[in-house]
């Protein structure tokens, strides 16, 4: 008898010691919980990191810490000549992932590549409104339902793409977080069951993790897909411990509970360096924070005068305050990472006396404004409250008086786009595809007054340079129509531009194999730990 | 201590009504020290505050941008020009906290002056009329009770928008409640007292009677609720201002303070600890001068 408990106690002892030296797990301890789990819905980087970049692929995939492009779902793909007709090659024998409530029959097909895209395109389709207030933000932003004629299966393996008019960024746009391919078997399954709303709670796809459960708030577990096309991830448990608060994450790293994180705060990045068994990896940021002025409302409608406040402002004293200097003032619109950067353009020096002397020749006097200061630290911006005490205080220097407003996030982005909104808004960017035109139309076009264009800024001039990049495939000729935009931009000043950040991932020793990523997304599918 | 008891009551009855009610007063308050150290210590906050222009060292806005986040004096790398250091866009936090002092001062003064004459007020009318304006004046009051204050305080503030004024409006209505329940149990139970009756008997209208009547006899429970407001309006005003619904920057109000302060709790704790501080040991002080009061003015507590 006390031989066989012996032995039982043997076999329970060696079933969770070899469990736990088998199993790999990586704890991320993530800045926010998703708004759900279909990347087609949203916008926000941290529903990405959850979603689209854990459970599902696309056509076409970044590189790994590059904005480059590679083939992903698709092997291959040609072009028509006239920039109309994109062709896809789909790889064979890529499985969806199997889990404990939907097993696949079948392996990817065309079908579901269709059925991604017009469940965002076509008002009729009957997912085109599975979640209430679904607005397909992003396909609508980038002009999708407008820009593709229709989507044609040529056979179970090759897909044509037809567009009303040539797009140079289609192709990178394919790549971005909104593009995921979902799994039609799975939505049909659930359209049976009536469960529609399940495909925004209980991802399915093709990519690297297969998720597992989420705890609202708390976290969201997946484990290695082990039969991901592109070979399994060498850890084995992915967990997201969600925790809001940056020096939170500090504690939970240098204690062990977690692995990695994102977005420290300015003020800890020393410590972390020198904290032995971590490690910090840095990266200039695809990003840009700016002060966008409402264009629409007068003094503000005068280039001159947002000059003249463009040079009350210190941006060197908001980098020091805010970044601990990790961070290099912006004078263009785009970073100076990307291609098409103009080195040229002169920005507007810090000179009160100059900006006072502008102010009063344009006939402004005893000026009041508001400055929109965001309520959440994102990476461009660490702290907007703080920047806009700053900016305060260089605009009293000039006589003009500053009252700082804030809302809630959400709330925040939505006032913000009001044509009528009263006072300059300090917000920003980071690049969703490494494309100018993701940049410079999507945040100052035309089309975007109302939406992302917070400085309500439409000017034929900038507009028709970018407009003709867009249509335009050879890179070399679109490099000189963003450069003479940007001296567009500079000259007429709808913002003025703050910041490009460094961001920084502190992370364990034992973590290796991770690559920050330009575009601002956490991949773990090539990272591995140590035991 | 029997001694100084007698002496105390033996020159009691020389004195003037009200002096010797003060002076039975201050017999009673003196002999709970905390309360002692907790008045003293609000007398010379309020002398801080009233001085705060001449006794500060600098502007509580002026920003030195060479001078970011230096610790305090006696730390290495303090200077003698910030004697608690600075913030995180180079402003004194000596300057900064001082005249945080006028900002909590004030809003404990207005919160408490408003929700105090107006659950006064109403308090009154519904303890002297009872019947159905009594029910439905305090089935309003159970409304606002049943929520958590500070809760129902930050949707107030959301609806009206962040500010300090809306702030102090939103704390005040959700502390009024508290005033209106405790008039209103002192009017009832005062009500049917025989020198009431005595007042009505002789003529004095409704009016005289709520309010020159029967209102004295019931503020001493009223003045002990009022202090203790005073510090939970200071509290909720810094929470609001924590969350960002109070006091906006650049004002130097201490909750404020705290909430931009956060992420230095770790780099630099002055900058977090002072403004903590500050708040901690006024809220304690009120709270301690306030049991004292309680003590005092409580027959109920009185040794005869």
């Amino acid at each position: 008898m006390k031989k066989k408990m012996a032995f039982a106690a043997a076999l329970l002892a060696a079933t969770v010691l070899g469990g736990v030296a088998n199993a790999k797990t990586l704890v991320y301890c993530s800045e926010g919980s998703p708004e759900g789990f279909d990347p087609g819905l949203y916008t926000a980087g941290t529903t990405f990191d959850a979603s689209s970049r854990t459970v599902y692929n696309r056509l076409v995939e970044f590189k790994h810490g590059s904005t480059e492009l590679e083939p992903g779902l698709a092997e291959s793909w040609t072009i028509s000549d006239d920039g109309l007709e994109y062709t896809f090659k789909l790889r064979q024998g890529v499985k969806f992932q199997t889990t404990d409530f939907f097993t696949p029959t079948r392996e990817f097909n065309a079908d579901d590549v269709i059925y991604s895209f017009e469940r965002q395109l076509k008002a009729d389709n009957p997912w085109n409104k599975y979640v209430a207030g679904a607005s397909w933000e992003y396909s609508a932003g980038m002009g999708f339902p407008d820009l593709i004629k229709g989507i044609e299966k040529v056979d179970d393996h090759t897909v044509k793409f037809v567009l009303n008019h040539p797009e140079a960024p289609f192709m990178a746009d394919l790549g971005m977080d909104f593009a995921s391919i979902l799994s039609k078997e799975y939505a049909d399954k659930l359209a049976a069951d009536g469960k529609m709303e399940q495909m925004n709670q209980q991802p399915l796809g093709t990519g690297p993790f297969t998720f597992v459960a989420y705890q609202p708030d708390a976290a969201i577990r997946y484990k290695a897909n082990d039969s991901y096309w592109n070979g399994k991830p060498k850890i084995d448990d992915l967990v997201f411990a969600i925790t809001t608060d940056a020096s939170v994450r500090r504690q939970k790293l240098e204690a062990g509970e977690c692995q990695i994180y994102p977005y420290p705060n300015a003020a800890d990045v020393q410590a972390l360096k020198d904290n032995k068994d971590l490690n910090v990896e840095e990266q200039a940021g695809l990003n840009v924070a700016y002060l966008a002025y409402n264009t629409l409302v007068a003094p503000f409608d005068k280039a001159e005068v947002r000059r003249a406040l463009n040079e009350a402002i210190n941006k060197k004293a908001i980098v020091d305050a805010v970044f601990e200097g990790q961070a290099q003032v912006a004078k263009n619109p785009i970073p100076p990472t990307m291609w098409s950067y103009n080195n040229d353009v002169k920005d507007d020096e810090y000179n009160p006396d100059a900006a006072k002397a502008a102010l009063e020749k344009a006939g402004v006097k005893d000026l009041k404004m508001k400055i929109w200061a965001m309520p959440v630290s994102r990476p461009y911006m660490l702290n907007a409250r703080r920047a806009a005490e700053l900016m305060q205080a260089d605009l009293a220097k000039v006589g003009v008086t500053a009252e700082i407003v804030s809302y809630e996030w959400a709330e925040y982005l939505k006032r913000s786009s009001d044509k009528d909104r009263d006072g300059a808004v300090i917000l920003g960017w980071t690049g969703d595809n490494g494309d100018p035109d993701n940049f410079l139309d999507t945040l100052l076009g035309c089309t975007a007054v109302g939406g992302n264009n917070r400085a309500q800024w439409c000017n034929k001039e900038f507009d028709d340079l970018v407009k003709k990049a867009k249509q335009t495939s050879d890179q070399a000729e679109r490099a000189k129509l963003y450069e003479q935009a940007q001296v567009v931009f500079k000259k007429e000043a709808p913002w003025a531009t703050i910041d490009h950040s460094t961001v920084f991932m502190p992370m364990s020793k034992k973590v290796t194999g991770y690559t920050q990523d330009p575009l601002g997304i956490h991949r773990f599918d090539n990272v591995d730990i140590a035991e | 201590m029997a001694d100084t008891t007698a002496k105390t009551a033996s020159s009691l009855d020389e004195m003037s009504p009200r002096r010797r009610q003060l002076a039975e007063f201050w017999f009673y308050f003196s002999e709970n020290k905390g309360a002692v150290i907790g008045l003293w210590f609000v007398l010379a906050l309020i002398i801080v505050a009233v001085l705060a222009p001449l006794i500060a060292p600098h502007e509580p806005y002026q920003q030195y941008r060479d001078a970011v986040l230096v610790p305090p004096v006696w730390q290495d790398g303090g200077r003698w020009e910030f004697l608690l250091g600075t913030d995180a866009v180079g402003r004194d936090i000596l300057s900064r906290l001082l005249f945080g002092a006028r900002y909590s001062l004030f809003i404990g003064i207005v919160v408490t002056a408003i929700a105090l004459v107006a659950g006064i007020l109403i308090g009154v009318v519904a303890g002297y009329f009872r019947g159905w304006v009594d029910t439905v004046i305090m089935r309003l009051m159970d409304i606002i009770l049943a929520f958590p204050s500070l809760l129902l305080a930050l949707t107030l503030v959301a609806v009206l928008g962040p500010g300090l004024d809306n702030a102090m409006i939103a704390i005040a209505l959700v502390y009024q409640p508290h005033f209106v329940r405790l008039t209103r149990a002192a009017v009832m139970s005062e009500k049917t007292r025989d020198y009431v009756i005595a007042a009505r008997v002789a003529g004095a209208g409704p009016l005289r009677l709520m309010f020159r009547t029967i209102l004295p006899n019931c503020m001493a429970p009223l003045i002990v609720q009022a202090t203790l407001s005073f510090s939970n309006a200071i509290l909720d005003a810094a929470a609001l201002g924590f969350l960002g619904m109070g006091a906006q920057p650049p004002t130097p109000e201490w909750g404020t303070m705290l909430a931009e302060a956060r992420e230095f709790i770790l780099r630099a704790w002055w900058v977090v600890t002072l403004p903590g501080l500050a708040i901690l040991i006024t809220v304690l002080a009120i709270n301690v001068m306030g049991d004292g009061l309680r003590d005092a003015l409580d027959p109920k507590m009185k040794r005869s």
